[in-house]
């Protein structure tokens, strides 16, 4: 389970006059484990926020964010470290990789360092990359140089790839065409049917019909 | 709780009356990758210098804790210093002329730092650099010539061989790419970090890069005038800065 309570986020823009912008003031919202919940609101209220806030990429201001009864917001680096290998997968908006390396060894990097045996991982790897069909003549080349909707998937496989108890998603759906994008829905449904927690932003109402969410209206739940 | 490999407490090194690095305290776990940033003449040299054992801090506390073995690094003796130093640190230099001898062949520069850990056997140290050359990319049958041969991205992947032979414990890097043009520094950056993965390798790095270490910290420190001012995951002070230099530092790269 996922608790947000009474979680307060803002920045401050020392480099522009020392804007200070509020995002939220007491969010508070739970992710039960099978549950996907989508965030929804206009662009800029703050959905990718609270997805880096979970994740350990964003500071929490004021307020907690527990999983696993740990407190994300006390938390040292290296327990964040810990707690993201074991538990959490986060799939970002774009895919951030070093050129050179293949689509292939980007997708096992995630098993491979947790300790899984280089055949096990290129087993499960390969199955994905067909599972999200990609093509196999593109498997062993750097994913920089694919199309949008084709670094989404890999991007997606990366985040996949392992068993964890919680996933965030940051538009998983965005680029890709109608067939693709019910590939990616069939696999965050798999990944409900086993009891993760999700939580995803979804710009389609397709997906979200489809994935049975349950919605968070961040105009309603951060009026301040 | 896991022990910290190795752990800093109010370090400082001035030069006269120039402050080189102050009050610096941290820890680093096994496993992990360290980004060190700022400005030059923040001290990030200074204060890798003084952790690796090439400069002698004024003030302050070092301690390694390896295999359940702590070593306080600032005092031991002198010939201990030595041995620890040798065999549980590397330093990898920016530019690798000043971490090679140019005069010695390849295999001979990796040989020597196999010998100077107490190998001896000849075919075992033969065996072992061609595993390494191989390893750093670089083609085995280049392993009898002199490093004055080798490209700048060569030459920086034998130093990373010469440094990473003998499984050190702590790798200090300054810098690493900083002299390399951008399509070897990728190669150099993904040998690195494949590295770090396969080894389990803990290692500091210090670069003015912010992609360099968004790509390969998983922590990192900021540093201003001599001072840490800022610490944590990397991908969180690089996207959620707190410090007003810091968020100048994140918002003065140029996207490509």
């Amino acid at each position: 389970m996922i608790e947000v309570k009474k979680v307060n986020k803002s920045f401050t823009l020392f480099n522009q006059n020392n804007a200070k912008i509020t995002v939220f003031k007491n969010l508070n919202f739970e992710v039960n484990p099978g549950e996907i919940v989508a965030l929804k609101g206009p662009s800029g209220i703050g959905k990718s926020s609270i997805l880096k806030m979970i994740y350990g990429s964003y500071i929490i201001d004021k307020g907690a964010i527990i999983i696993n009864n740990k407190n994300i917001a006390t938390l040292s680096a290296q327990e964040i470290l810990k707690l993201r290998k074991t538990s959490i997968g986060y799939v970002s908006q774009f895919l951030k990789v070093i050129p050179r390396i293949s689509a292939l060894d980007v997708i096992m990097e995630p098993l491979l360092n947790s300790g899984d045996n280089k055949n096990n991982a290129y087993k499960k790897s390969i199955k994905l990359l067909k599972d999200l069909n990609i093509e196999k003549n593109l498997w062993h080349l750097s994913p920089l140089t694919f199309s949008g909707g084709e670094q989404q998937r890999i991007n997606i496989a990366r985040g996949f790839i392992k068993d964890l108890p919680y996933l965030l998603l940051d538009e998983p759906t965005a680029s890709l065409d109608s067939r693709n994008r019910d590939i990616i829905i069939n696999l965050i449904k798999a990944k409900s049917n086993r009891g993760v927690s999700i939580i995803g932003i979804f710009h389609d109402e397709y997906s979200r019909k489809k994935l049975n969410v349950r919605e968070i209206d961040l105009n309603i739940e951060t009026k301040h | 709780m896991i022990i910290p490999l190795l752990k800093v407490t109010n370090l400082s090194k001035s030069y006269d009356n120039i402050v080189g690095c102050k009050n610096i305290s941290m820890s680093l776990y096994p496993g992990e990758v360290l980004g060190i940033v700022g400005e030059s003449g923040s001290g990030k040299t200074t204060l890798i210098n003084c952790l690796s054992g090439n400069l002698e801090p004024d003030r302050g506390k070092i301690i390694f804790n390896i295999n359940n073995k702590e070593t306080d690094f600032l005092n031991i003796s002198e010939s201990e210093k030595r041995k620890f130093i040798r065999t549980d640190l590397a330093f990898v230099h920016q530019n690798p002329r000043d971490g090679l001898r140019l005069n010695v062949s390849a295999g001979g520069n990796i040989g020597e730092k196999l010998m100077s850990v107490g190998y001896r056997h000849y075919g075992n140290i033969r065996s072992l650099a061609t595993k390494w050359v191989n390893k750093v990319e670089i083609d085995k049958s280049r392993i009898d010539d002199l490093p004055i041969t080798f490209s700048g991205g060569m030459l920086q992947r034998l130093q990373i061989a010469k440094n990473l032979i003998t499984s050190p414990n702590v790798i200090f890097m300054d810098e690493p790419t900083g002299g390399l043009d951008v399509s070897v520094q990728a190669r150099v950056l993904d040998l690195i970090r494949s590295l770090v993965n396969e080894l389990n390798l803990t290692v500091i790095i210090v670069s003015h890069d912010l992609a360099v270490i968004r790509l390969l910290a998983d922590k990192m420190i900021v540093m201003k005038n001599g001072t840490v001012i800022e610490s944590g995951l990397s991908d969180q002070v690089l996207e959620d800065p707190q410090q007003e230099y810091t968020q100048l530092l994140v918002s003065s790269v140029l996207q490509v």
